[in-house]
């Protein structure tokens, strides 16, 4: 404790500008972790409650200020950055002109794995990057150890393989067949065929929930709890076959895109979707999200990008303009059918699943620089991937947890009724009645009756009129707040009314 | 009149101090009345001079009673009957303007009972002033006070003789100071005074009358409550920083005496003779410390040791067992340990090996030439069991260990490796390469002679017997070739170097492996898509050995890269049969699968040693080749493989794709249809009115009126609230945007319903709980701060009340320095505590 004194008071010293610098570029990082601002205390009437709150506060300050600290000294690796000079643009730097420039390790990433026997290739990654899953469409499918390029298992299972996912470790990956799909664990072996899906087109994992999402060919939406493997729902999505389905990574959230170009996000404890975008006018072609949940990628096959805010569910910007434009391009041998590309964690490595095997790419910054051995860890022993496991199964979150805005779960639960307008709105409402009413043109009356001081007359009139049916709020309120107290003062027994609150 | 001017406000004091009077006299005793009235009832012991001094502090008190007009003069109401006025009635604005008028006068107060006396004066010289005005009897002007319920009249003037009522009531009375008053300034007149006040007192034990009760235990409350408060007001800060710390700390360490024998021992004190006696020899002895310890310690471990032998003889002597005993005894005898001794024993030691020797390797003992070892080896048990095995193995085990030469340099580990091997091998005394070829030659002849189909169990099942012949075929090839080699081998001769082995052993195979691939991967990719679901059987002894589909008609054959070529030897060849190399030797960076090839050399027929070194030599080349291979695959980066895929896709042209994006044009109108839908269901419309034919009037003939009233402003009012519904939605002012608003019911269990208690406001309650305050969200050196219980206390310690200590108000609670709120220990103690708490 002292030497925590010790440090404040070292930290209320003047600094020399240098440190002065750090610092601002400190206070930017700690209100990251200060997640969102404090509430105004001013308002607490109950000192005890404002006392406690105020030092909870000075707690958080105190972590976050920890945070930072640690986040600018202790981490050590930066994010990778493509710089260009001049008019040279960064989407014109080829994965050559790259590989030149970097190191031999990462130079390393850059291969193309041919195989061009078994058909497109899905890929699927595990949450740290180590392991690598491809699928063949033919059968084939193939378990590699990113770090040192092994081949840990490969299997053919002679039948279509729509798609391939991992679940929460590299132990295990579930595979989308001809008919059903299958688990199979890392050596290869067949542990679960899960037929109650029926022929499943797409399947993602969503590792908090432990739950295997899928959608099958006729649209319908899975989703099967892998730890005591009962399907938690099953829903009709009703929009006809989908192939485009992704997890939003910040809430669970499932999003599929159709062939009428809507997106669509479910939840498994809902049976209609959470929301409906009308995304693009043709099929939608591939989703994405934005690992903090709040920025999606839908692109359409009338071969236009669209980014989404989805706080707001507005377009933030089209292709190729203001702070989203091109950053790195790389083509693809003429012929080759893209089946999937998907970014390495932890690495700045972009897989291409096609048609010829797979590729890897070199994208600077695309990757998370500093892993965290808490969340996922690619250097895993056996012993710490065992009890991370334990560790994940105890974390697991119950699959109603998932909703668009988990943020609000230990809230106060959202009033069934329908709110009334706020002060403001009405306001609003008000202001434009009256300007209709100023605006409105008077009739000319018959001489005599057009006075001018009988026009402004009628005029204050509608005003007025226009003013009246628009109640005046504060009376309004503080009679409610009367009637709240006298209510409560009635409703206590007489030996208790005398510490009825008095308004 | 103007003589009359009065400021009764400073009447006592002049009265006190100087003895010119211009007010009206105030009769000692009424000043001591006053004075008893102001002061507190336990100053009775003061002076009267000292009271009289006081009252000249509060000679703003006193005034004159003003007299209101008689109730019945007042006509306020009826109460009194009505009586003549028959007095001669100042006009009510009159104003006398020599009199000032007493209001002028007042300072304010209200304590008119206290001025009586003075008021009486007054009151007098006002009749008689009105007297003389009007020639009234004074009777009529005689004002009637409360106080006075008899109406005195005095019928004659005031004298000598005539005393004054006061004097009658025995008010105003005259004291010694009124006769002493003329005398001041006379010679014997200290005298005098002195005299009297020591009179007084003797006089003075005056007990006055108790106030009454109530009055007194009010006063008494009065009192009490400031010193209360004082005292308490002292607590306010310690007990407002109690309440407002986020942790109260109750830690401290109690201190439970000594802790240690040492510390015990360290304070001893010899008092009795003998501790005394022990004291002076053990300081004066000359023994030190360290030696004693020493002495303590060998003594300690010697006994240990002495307990532990006898312990353990106990245990052996228990022992019954006639042979146990037998063989000990046989053992020590035996031992090296005996051997090393005596040279005597050593050599006869020696001898009997030597014996032993000889005679092992005589007889055939140890050999596996018994009955039962034959039994084994021809049934081939000793190969299924591990026992027989191992028995085997042991009686082998044995056999080389007797039949080794005792103590001689000359055979050594090698040789010895070299028997064992002899053995293992049944018997072959020499290993030039040419015997070798020749006996694995022998060996693979065998293998390639027996292929025997089991025709029971599991093997006898169809699909097993296929696999297993397709095995054999494979085995008896690969033997073949193998025998091929082991001809070349022996026509070169030993001295053939490996160099040929290198090349040819790949050279040689090529062609017939060219002609055995292709059909048998058309086979199987016939049953690949087709019907996977009979041919799922055979997947499971079929997975390990499928063969790279490799038409010579593909077109990917066609565009082979150099690399592909350069390994097309390999990978061509059925003899390397490597599992699952469906295209790997395509790309040069699969050179790292080599561990697959492992247990393809394994899976090589058993007996067979010669496929060996042909593996080995495959992976030969592919080192070699590898940083070639690696460099090519770079190349292969930016697409040599240009015409590679057999699917070609052809790109839409622009016009082709804007036709397919806007084929669906109808999409947004459909959108809004969904929208619309949605809505309705979330937000129901409300219905309109009808009118319900039958309902609402008496016959049909009566002209129907139309909706009521009632029921249109109903439906106004619901339409409003329906408006006011899809206003307030997230998705009104989103075109392109459904949300939906439906509660789950699932989730709701994850909100509260109620505030917990402290808060009162939702707003500071979800921003308080914005922060996760677990380890997994927070750096350690915070998590412990952030999750602290409110009281923090050790198990055991006695919480003591809490003791007064001067606390700076302006002082923040803090959190970083724990107060401890116990503090009845030096500092030193409350710092190590803190360290604790610094560690935790």
């Amino acid at each position: 404790m002292e030497v925590a004194l010790e440090d404040n008071s070292l930290m209320d010293k003047v600094l020399p500008p240098d440190e002065q610098e750090i610092d601002v570029e400190l206070e930017a990082k700690e209100k990251k972790y200060l997640r969102g601002e404090g509430a105004n205390l001013e308002t607490l009437k109950d000192k005890k409650l404002k006392t406690q709150l105020a030092s909870r506060e000075k707690l958080y300050g105190k972590s976050a200020k920890a945070a930072a600290k640690i986040e600018k000294w202790l981490l050590p690796a930066s994010a990778g950055y493509l710089e260009t000079d001049g008019l040279e643009k960064t989407w014109r730097v080829k994965q050559t002109d790259i590989a030149k420039e970097v190191d031999i390790l990462s130079s390393r990433n850059q291969y193309d794995i041919v195989l061009p026997d078994f058909g497109p290739y899905k890929l699927d990654f595990t949450a740290s990057g180590r392991h690598m899953l491809a699928g063949g469409r033919k059968g084939h499918l193939a378990l590699v150890d990113m770090m040192s390029m092994n081949l840990i298992k490969e299997i053919q299972v002679r039948e279509t393989v729509r798609d391939v996912a991992f679940l929460h470790n590299d132990q295990f990956f579930a595979a989308a067949q001809k008919k059903y799909s299958y688990i199979y664990a890392r050596d290869g072996t067949e542990l679960h065929c899960l037929k109650e899906r029926g022929p499943v087109a797409r399947l993602r994992f969503l590792k908090n929930h432990f739950l295997l999402a899928s959608v099958n060919k006729i649209g319908q939406l899975h989703y099967q709890d892998v730890t005591y493997g009962d399907m938690v729902a099953s829903i009709r999505t009703g929009k006809g076959r989908t192939d485009v389905m992704e997890v939003n990574p910040y809430n669970g959230v499932v999003a599929l895109g159709h062939s009428g170009g809507t997106v669509t996000m479910w939840k498994p404890t809902s049976q209609a979707p959470l929301v409906q975008m009308q995304c693009h006018p043709g099929p939608v072609s591939s989703l994405a999200f934005h690992p903090n949940g709040h920025l999606m990628a839908t692109s359409g096959k009338e071969r236009k990008l669209k980014i989404w805010d989805l706080r707001k569910f507005e377009e933030v910007l089209g292709d190729s303009s203001g702070d989203y434009s091109r950053y790195m391009s790389h083509s693809m041998v003429k012929g080759y059918q893209i089946e999937k590309v998907m970014f390495r964690p932890y690495e700045d490595v972009l897989g291409i699943g096609h048609s010829m095997g797979w590729s890897s790419v070199l994208i600077p910054g695309s990757g998370e620089p500093n892993f965290d051995s808490w969340v996922a860890n690619p250097f895993e022993t056996t012993k710490q991937r065992r009890e991370k496991e334990v560790h994940l199964l105890l974390d697991k979150l119950p699959p109603e947890t998932i909703m668009l805005d988990p943020s609000k779960i230990g809230a106060m639960r959202p009033s069934r009724r329908k709110e009334r307008l706020t002060r403001g709105e009405i306001e609003a409402e008000k202001e434009v009645a009256v300007e209709a009413a100023k605006g409105v043109e008077l009739k000319k009356k018959t001489k005599g009756r057009n006075k001018p001081s009988k026009r402004t007359k009628k005029k204050k009139e509608l005003v007025e009129n226009a003013k009246r049916t628009f109640p005046e709020q504060e009376n309004s309120a503080a009679g409610k707040k009367r009637r709240i107290g006298e209510d409560a003062a009635a409703e206590l027994p007489a030996c208790l009314k005398r510490f009825a609150r008095k308004n | 009149m103007g003589g009359l001017k009065r400021k009764s406000s400073s009447s006592a004091k002049a009265l006190a101090k100087s003895k010119k009077k211009k007010g009206p006299h105030l009769p000692n005793s009424i000043l001591k009345v006053i004075a008893n009235q102001k002061r507190p009832l336990n100053s009775d012991e003061e002076d009267d001079d000292d009271v009289i001094g006081s009252d000249d502090e509060h000679g703003g008190d006193l005034y004159e009673y003003e007299e209101g007009v008689p109730e019945e003069e007042s006509r306020k109401n009826n109460r009194y009957d009505r009586h003549d006025n028959y007095d001669y009635e100042l006009p009510e604005d009159f104003e006398d303007e020599n009199v000032e008028s007493e209001d002028d006068d007042d300072g304010g107060n209200s304590d008119n009972d206290e001025a009586e006396g003075d008021d009486d004066d007054d009151d007098d010289r006002h009749t008689r002033m009105l007297q003389s005005l009007t020639g009234m009897p004074s009777a009529a002007f005689e004002g009637e006070s409360k106080s006075k319920p008899v109406l005195f009249t005095e019928a004659y003037p005031e004298g000598e003789f005539n005393p004054t009522r006061d004097v009658l009531e025995g008010k105003n009375v005259l004291t010694e100071e009124d006769f002493l008053a003329p005398l001041e300034g006379t010679p014997g007149y200290q005298k005098t005074s002195k005299q009297i006040a020591r009179m007084r007192k003797d006089t003075k034990h005056v007990v006055h009358a108790p106030l009454p009760k109530p009055q007194r235990e009010r006063l008494e409350r009065k009192a009490v409550i400031g010193l209360v408060d004082e005292e308490f007001s002292k607590w306010v800060h310690l007990v407002k920083k109690n309440r407002e710390a986020p942790t109260v700390y109750f830690n401290q360490d109690v201190d439970l005496g000594y802790s240690t024998v040492g510390a015990i021992a360290s304070e001893f004190q010899p008092r009795t003779e003998f501790e005394k006696k022990m004291a002076s020899v053990l300081n004066d002895s000359e023994v030190s410390m360290e030696d004693h310890i020493k002495d303590h310690n060998h003594i300690a471990k010697m006994r240990s040791l002495l307990f532990r032998h006898e312990f353990k003889s106990k245990r052996i002597k228990k022992i019954k067992s006639k042979t146990y005993h037998r063989l000990k005894n046989k053992d020590l005898k035996n031992s090296s340990l005996g051997a090393l001794m005596d040279p005597e024993m050593a050599k006869e030691e020696a001898m009997r090996q030597e014996a032993k020797r000889v005679e092992e390797r005589m007889t055939l003992k140890h050999r596996n030439t018994g009955k039962w070892a034959k039994r084994m080896i021809s049934r081939g048990l000793n190969v299924k069991y591990d026992g027989p095995k191992a028995a085997i193995a042991e009686q082998l085990q044995m056999n080389a260990n007797l039949s080794r030469k005792m103590n001689s340099m000359r055979d050594g580990s090698s040789s010895d490796e070299s028997d064992d091997e002899e053995e293992f091998n049944d018997g072959s005394d020499e290993d030039t390469p040419s015997r070798l070829i020749a006996k694995a030659k022998e060996k693979t002849l065998k293998a390639l002679e027996d292929d025997e189909v089991p025709n029971a169990g599991l093997m006898s099942l169809p699909f097993m017997a296929r696999a297993m012949k397709k095995k054999n075929e494979e085995a008896n090839e690969e033997a073949k070739r193998a025998l091929e080699e082991y001809e070349e081998w022996e026509n070169s001769g030993g001295e053939n170097s490996k160099k040929t082995v290198n090349v040819s052993g790949r050279r040689v195979f090529g062609a017939t492996a060219k002609v055995e691939a292709p059909k048998e991967s058309r086979k199987d990719s016939d049953n690949f898509y087709d019907d996977s679901d009979s041919d799922n059987d055979m997947a499971g002894i079929e997975d390990n050995n499928i063969e790279p589909v490799r038409d010579n008609a593909s077109p990917a054959r066609n565009t082979i890269t150099e690399a592909e070529k350069f390994d097309d030897d390999v990978a061509g060849n059925p003899a390397s049969k490597t599992t699952f190399d469906v295209a790997m030797f395509a790309s040069g960076s699969w050179k790292k699968m080599t561990g697959s090839k492992n247990t393809e050399s394994k899976k090589a027929p058993k007996k067979t040693r010669a496929p060996i070194p042909q593996a080995q030599d495959k992976k030969g080349p592919r080192d070699e080749e590898s940083g070639d291979s690696e460099s090519e695959a770079e190349q292969m980066v930016d697409g040599v493989l240009t015409s590679a895929s057999k699917e070609t896709f052809e790109v839409p042209s622009q016009a082709e794709l804007i036709n397919r994006a806007f084929a669906g044009d109808d999409v947004l109108d459909e959108f809004e249809k969904d929208k619309e839908e949605v809505l309705n269901q979330e937000v129901p419309k409300p219905e309109k009115p009808v009118l319900v034919p039958g309902w609402g009037d008496w016959t049909n003939i009566q002209k129907k009126r139309g909706i009521s009233k009632q029921m249109v402003q109903k439906h106004e009012a619901e339409k409003k609230e329906w408006e006011q519904g899809l206003k307030t939605r997230k998705d009104a002012r989103l075109k392109h945007v459904i949300i939906s608003e439906k509660v789950d019911k699932k989730a709701e269990k994850l909100h509260t319903t109620t505030l917990p208690f402290p808060f009162t406001s939702k707003e500071v309650f979800e921003h308080s709980m914005r922060m996760p305050i677990g380890p997994e969200f927070n750096p350690s050196t915070i998590v412990g701060e952030l999750n602290r219980p409110e009281v923090v206390k050790k198990t055991g310690v006695i919480i003591k009340p809490v003791k007064f200590e001067e606390v700076n108000p302006n002082d923040e609670v803090d959190d970083e320095h724990p107060r401890n709120h116990q503090k009845q220990r030096p500092k030193k103690k409350t710092s190590r505590r803190q360290g604790k708490v610094k560690s935790k």
